[in-house]
């Protein structure tokens, strides 16, 4: 299974300190030799200023061997940069904690600098001081200090690129300190910032930016109570899909998983989450060949070939994939849920008669189990009127009857209504044209249909 | 000094007897170590011995050099001439005098025409004469007042005996009588002077020519500038004309030859052989790198120069040598880097030798003026013309193609240079032509071709050898374009690669290339040359993706193409006739040059049977599962379409012979269900041999014509069944159990087929409801709405100026979302370009570059 580990192709995209939980998770697991982690740990730890958790390590994979005098050293040097950055930051720190400054400060940054300038003799360089600490704080570790710091220094700086470079800051001390409500906004800034960034370099920074900014936003996604509604909205939007198509097709096996998730549709959805499915299984289906795993061949099995002995395969394989993966282990047993159900609802709507020995085996059941889920699915479902189990001959009959014509005929008109008049108010905004001859009579023949 | 004063009556053997006092002086003014010397006498031998016997030589030359077409009449005239060494002058004068004996045994035989035509030859010397302002000989005015009054005469003649000459000549008589009064008038001073008193004219014109003799020399064997005061210009007057003898120059001489050639250059009378051959010889003496550089820079150029605006390509020797001497050139050039060759340069005294220690040489290097580059891009550009113009299908044209190699080393060569010297503009250009020899080539080509590039001395650092396979030197060499600056060059070197990974099958990476360069929106402002490349590289495309067996994304592709019904033309492989528009012949010729070489022809007949075949399997299902006439109309495949319904009026349909019978009795037999006998039919085309790996797409076809067969199957016979057994469907369609059920059940979830499986018992059982009249209009109807609902959102959204979409300007919340629709919508049809949603409405979009512009030049 360890083909289908991503930890691999994803740690390129994260902060440094964003990949240790990976890391640790990956060493729980039976995927990858202990030492090899291990090992992998240290190298990432050496190049943070956490001396300490590095020799840490360093005593583990060499048990019998010293621990160099360089951590030593390294952890002086750092105390000293603590010392001298927090002195610094300090200075700022106290005046604009003083409530008098607080009541002083307006939305206008600049005008905020001239004043604590003019009254307390604040100048720039010494706000960038803040920044520097929060860097700092977040490359040993204090991470929710270090989302303070940045969060005071974005207050008061306009520096473009230190604001950019906080934010992103920000949002990884926040999921690291885990206060995924804070993350998720910040996540949220963070975006906009990216999408309306009207950089002058290559639309390539662009790209990279949104990469990053999808691999970041798992940890939210998945961590937040309403992540994975959020993660669909997201992921789905079509920069993002770009994205994801382009640069790193493996995100898809989250969004499927995320799609999956959240089959049953909370209410308010949008469409596009409505619609998830449809759409991932398109995009899965054009990616096929730069990215495959158990999870994303499932939904092609399912809905692309209707081979339901190899989706239930596909489910098998695609559960060990998730008990192993670090964002997707916790919900293994809930995607396991929803992926049943996904088959048996596909099953239903293609077939009249089910026998339920066969159905249970489809869903990975024992008969009573598959039985009981059976019935719990009907009456859960919509289909409840129309389905009816046959204890006799132990099979489901499922009668479904036709949509009525008048039925398609309103559901295809529904939306003319708004939609011409969307028309209309854009053309008086207009104020002339010639498409207002044109509009009318759309909304009159829609009328005359209803 | 006689030598100075030399006329027409000059003897030949004080002639070459002032060529052998040149040949010992000049041997004795020559530096002592030059080693020309030796052959130089050699050849100079040669010529005295040749003399005796053999005046054809060097005298059909110097009539060559004059004015090729009345090289004859010379000859005719003085037989018993041998080596005459004359001055321009001279020589023209002579040819008059030719001129002037044709004309008068014409006189004799009263033929007007021919004294009409050597009058105007006449005409045209005595211009010349005009031009290097020299006077006008007594014998042309001679020659006006005898004509005159012959004129005169003939037509007083020809008064009296009417009808007796006949309309031609006739004609000819009079149009010679308005020429003679139109001269006479212009020499009109001349005329008089000479008939008061001929001897005194003639006279005059003596001295006058003495008098001029130098500066005459100087106008005729071109200006030596400031050098030519005595002795060098005599020397530069003699050999003009007489290549052999530029041999005894020194080095200094070359640089003068050289010029001399170089003025005369582009003028209407130079004769373009010879000035070859003089350069030629140059090149044999040149000592110097520099000397070895000038001249062949000006050799290579006047071998371009050759060919006459009215031949279609360059002499295949001609062309060879040049080649050669492009290698040559480059060679030196990349041994020697203190010589560089530049377009522009501060200027030089080109008559100076010039070394790198000069300390006038900035950094020590010599720049001269020249283009090695577009000695390149002219020798591939004739070498393309060459193909254009020779048989295809004659053995000549393999001869031909088998010059390639050598064109792609030079090619490499210059690569090698241009890397070496970091000259990044014409290294691009020169990667982009070394691109377009091997992207459209299959793998043992380029590897044939890489492999004479190996084998030369000077290679480029991108080779096949270091890369390992083509794809991965194809990868380089775009990579290296996609970085330069030059946006055309960018947009050529994408598309070559697209076409070369289609080409190799690789149509996922190909695809997402095509759409992420975006080209699609902007190739229509292309120049016409990218514009046809493009369509190759979409028709490629498509026959990649049928080559992979997608289907759907073949039929998409050449859908466009074939819409225009112009593929030939598109694909700049055959000029389109028009019906209503007779092209001019610039427009004509335009067309002409822009045809691929015959080797490089993607087959139209083999795309059209691949367009026709996928399109049968996308459409025949298609057609099956529409009930309603009214619906039938939409047709995904108009061509197809239209083929179909031609072979149904069909009466009486015979066996199958064209690629299109096959594939229309294919779609029959499939919409009737017989599937085997569909594959039969598709499998016989012949055309298939000429796809590589044919026999697995035959293959592919024959699974994907059971499949399709099965659905066309389903559609129309569904109405007269209840239930069917997977089964049967499964023995009819000799397809497993499993495929037949997922296909079955991919068709009743895609609600294409209103059914469901009964698992128990194995059979489809099929719930159909039948529409009444009423439910069907109503259905029509809403369809209809809602389509014009659409077009009505598109007319504003490019009434609005497109881009935004007026929903963006909308306020709160709902607009806004509105506004991401639309982007959504767009973004999506992006994306499944590819698939049948974003195929519809984009025939306008394939490039027909080759219309617009017509139109917009005939407009």
């Amino acid at each position: 299974m360890a083909e289908y580990d991503l930890t691999k192709r994803i740690m390129p995209y994260l902060d440094r300190h964003l990949s240790f939980p990976l890391l640790v998770h990956l060493s729980e697991t039976t995927l990858f030799a202990l030492e090899d982690v291990q090992l992998a740990q240290y190298e990432l730890a050496k190049g943070t200023n956490m001396p300490d958790y590095a020799a840490n390590l360093f005593s583990q994979i060499y048990p019998d061997k010293e621990v160099p005098t360089e951590f030593e050293e390294k952890r002086q040097n750092t105390l000293l940069t603590h010392q001298r950055l927090q002195d610094e930051a300090q200075a700022v720190l106290d005046v604009i904690e003083n409530p008098d400054v607080a009541q002083a400060l307006r939305q206008d940054k600049e005008q905020n600098l001239q004043y604590l300038k003019d009254n307390y003799n604040l100048t720039l360089d010494q706000i960038t001081a803040l920044y520097h600490f929060g860097q700092f704080q977040y490359s040993y570790g204090n991470y929710s200090g270090a989302a303070d710091y940045l969060y005071h220094f974005r207050v008061l700086s306009t520096d473009n690129d230190l604001n950019t470079s906080a934010q992103w800051g920000k949002l990884a001390s926040d999921i690291l300190s885990g206060k995924w409500d804070a993350a998720l906004q910040e996540l949220d800034t963070l975006r906009e910032s990216i999408d309306s960034r009207s950089l002058p370099g290559p639309a390539l920074n662009q790209l990279h930016s949104r990469t990053w900014l999808l691999h970041w936003s798992l940890f939210v996604y998945f961590n937040h109570p309403a992540g994975r509604t959020l993660l669909l909205e997201t992921f789905l939007s079509p920069v993002y899909l770009n994205t994801i198509q382009t640069s790193c097709p493996w995100v898809l096996r989250y969004l499927a998983a995320a799609a999956i998730l959240s089959r049953a549709i909370p209410p308010g959805a949008t469409p596009r989450v409505r619609n998830a499915l449809r759409e991932i299984i398109k995009v899965i289906q054009m990616e096929e060949y730069q990215y495959q795993d158990p999870i994303t061949a499932f939904l092609k099995e399912l809905y692309v070939e209707f081979d339901f002995e190899a989706a239930q395969r596909e489910l098998g394989r695609a559960e060990q994939v998730l008990g192993d993966d670090f964002f997707l282990g916790e919900f293994s047993a809930d995607f396991l849920d929803n992926a049943r159900y996904l088959i048996s609802e596909a099953y239903c709507r293609t077939h009249q008669k089910i026998d339920i020995r066969d159905l249970s085996e489809r869903l990975n059941l024992s008969p009573d189990e598959g039985e009981k889920w059976i019935v719990n699915l009907i009456r859960e479902s919509r289909m409840g009127a129309d389905a009816k189990i046959d204890l006799d001959k132990n099979v489901i009959e499922i009668f479904r009857p036709a949509v009525p014509v008048y039925q398609t005929v309103i559901d295809k008109t529904r939306g003319l209504h708004l939609r011409t008049s969307g028309l209309g108010t854009a053309i008086s905004r207009m104020g002339m044209g010639p498409a207002q001859g044109a509009a009318p009579s759309g909304e009159a023949a829609a009328v005359a249909v209803r | 000094m006689s030598r100075f004063f030399r006329n027409a009556g000059d003897s030949d053997s004080s002639d070459s007897s002032d060529g052998e006092e040149e040949l010992m002086s000049s041997g004795d003014e020559a530096p002592p170590s030059r080693p020309a010397p030796a052959p130089a006498t050699k050849t100079a031998m040669d010529r005295f011995l040749v003399t005796a016997g053999d005046s054809s030589d060097s005298d059909s030359s110097d009539s060559e050099s004059s004015d090729g077409s009345d090289g004859e009449g010379l000859d005719d005239d003085e037989p018993q001439q041998v080596v005459r060494i004359m001055s321009a002058q001279e020589r023209r004068l002579v040819e008059m005098e030719a001129t002037g004996k044709v004309m008068e045994n014409a006189l004799k035989i009263n033929d007007w025409v021919a004294i009409s035509n050597e009058f105007d030859k006449l005409v045209r010397m005595i211009q010349r004469q005009h031009n290097v302002s020299e006077p006008i000989p007594p014998f042309y005015v001679r020659t006006l007042i005898s004509l005159e009054s012959s004129v005169n005469n003939a037509l007083a003649k020809e008064k009296d005996a009417k009808k007796k000459t006949n309309a031609t000549n006739a004609k000819a008589l009079t149009a010679m009588k308005q020429k003679i009064k139109k001269s006479v008038k212009e020499y009109e001073t001349d005329v008089n002077k000479y008939n008061n008193d001929p001897e005194a004219f003639e006279r005059e014109y003596a001295a006058l020519v003495v008098r001029e003799a130098p500066v005459g020399v100087a106008g005729a064997a071109p200006r030596v500038a400031a050098a030519g005061a005595d002795g060098e210009a005599a020397d530069t007057f003699t050999t003009v004309g007489k290549g052999g003898k530029a041999m005894q120059f020194s080095a200094d001489g070359i640089l003068k030859n050289l010029q001399a050639v170089q003025e005369a250059r582009g003028k209407k009378n130079t004769d373009r052989a010879e000035q070859i051959r003089i350069l030629e010889r140059l090149l044999e003496v040149a000592l110097t790198s520099y000397q070895r550089i000038r001249v062949l820079l000006a050799l290579v150029s006047s071998r371009f120069d050759y060919n006459s605006s009215v031949a279609t390509h360059m002499p295949i020797e001609l062309w060879l040598s040049a080649q050669r001497e492009v290698d040559q050139l480059v060679a030196i050039v990349a041994t020697h880097p203190v010589y560089s060759i530049q377009e522009i340069t501060e200027d030089y005294d080109e008559l100076k030798e010039r070394s790198p220690e000069d300390p006038e040489e900035k950094g020590g290097i010599v720049r001269i003026r020249g283009s090695i580059i577009s000695f390149v891009d002219r020798l591939d550009d004739e070498f393309t013309k060459s193909l254009q113009n020779i048989d295809p299908h004659g053995t000549e044209y393999v001869d031909r193609l088998k010059d390639e190699k050598v064109l792609y080393c030079t090619i490499c060569r210059a690569q090698a240079f241009y890397e070496n010297t970091n000259q990044d503009e014409p290294l691009g250009r020169v990667i982009m032509r070394r691109l377009e020899h091997i992207y459209s080539k299959p793998d043992a080509v380029v590897q044939a071709l890489e492999a004479a590039v190996d084998a030369s001395e000077i290679k480029p650092a991108m080779r096949l050898a270091v890369q390992g396979t083509t794809s991965a030197l194809i990868h380089a060499l775009c990579v290296y374009l996609y970085k330069s600056g030059n946006s055309l060059l960018r947009t050529r070197a994408m598309l070559s690669h697209i076409y070369h990974h289609a080409l190799h099958n690789d149509f996922h990476t190909a695809r997402d290339m095509l759409l992420m360069s975006h080209l699609q929106e902007s190739i229509h402002s292309a120049d016409v040359a990218t514009q046809i490349l493009y369509n190759r590289t979409v028709v490629q495309l498509g026959l990649c993706a049928f080559r992979c067996g997608l289907i759907k994304e073949a039929q998409a592709t050449l859908l466009d193409i074939f819409t225009t019904q112009r593929v030939k033309e598109l694909l700049a492989q055959g000029v389109h006739t028009q019906r209503f528009q007779v092209l001019t012949p610039e427009q004509e010729k335009a067309e002409k040059q822009r045809q691929l070489p015959f080797h490089m022809h993607i087959n139209t007949e083999l795309l059209e049977a691949a367009f026709l075949v996928s399109s049968m399997l996308v459409e025949i299902p298609l057609l099956a599962s529409i009930d309603s006439d009214e619906l039938k109309r939409k047709a995904i495949s108009k061509p197809f379409r239209r083929l179909l319904d031609f072979a149904d009026r069909q009466v009486f349909t015979g066996p199958p012979e064209s690629t299109r019978d096959h594939i229309m009795q294919a779609s029959k037999a499939l919409q009737d269900g017989e599937w085997e006998q569909c594959r039969d039919l598709v499998q016989s085309i012949k055309i298939w041999s000429l796809m590589p790996e044919a026999a697995a797409v035959k293959e592919m076809l024959g699974k994907r014509i059971q499949e399709q067969g099965l659905r066309t199957y389903l559609f129309t016979y569904a109405p007269h069944y209840s239930t069917l057994s997977l089964s049967l469907l499964s023995r009819t369609f000799s397809l497993p159990l499993r495929a037949v059920t997922s296909l079955v059940s991919k068709m009743i979830w895609n609600e294409e087929l209103s059914a469901s499986l009964d698992q128990s018992g194995g059979v489809v059982v099929f719930h159909r409801i039948e529409l009444s009249r009423a439910q069907q209009l109503a259905q029509t109807i809403a369809d209809k709405v809602g389509a014009m609902l659409e077009q009505n959102e598109k007319a504003l959204d490019i009434k609005m100026g497109g881009t935004g979409g007026w929903g963006d300007r909308a306020d709160g919340n709902k607009g806004e979302k509105r506004g991401e629709q639309t982007q959504e919508r767009r973004g999506r049809g992006e994306r499944t370009r590819g698939t049948r949603g974003g195929a519809r409405g984009r025939g306008a979009r394939f490039s027909q570059g080759l219309g617009n512009e017509m139109s917009s030049r005939a407009g």
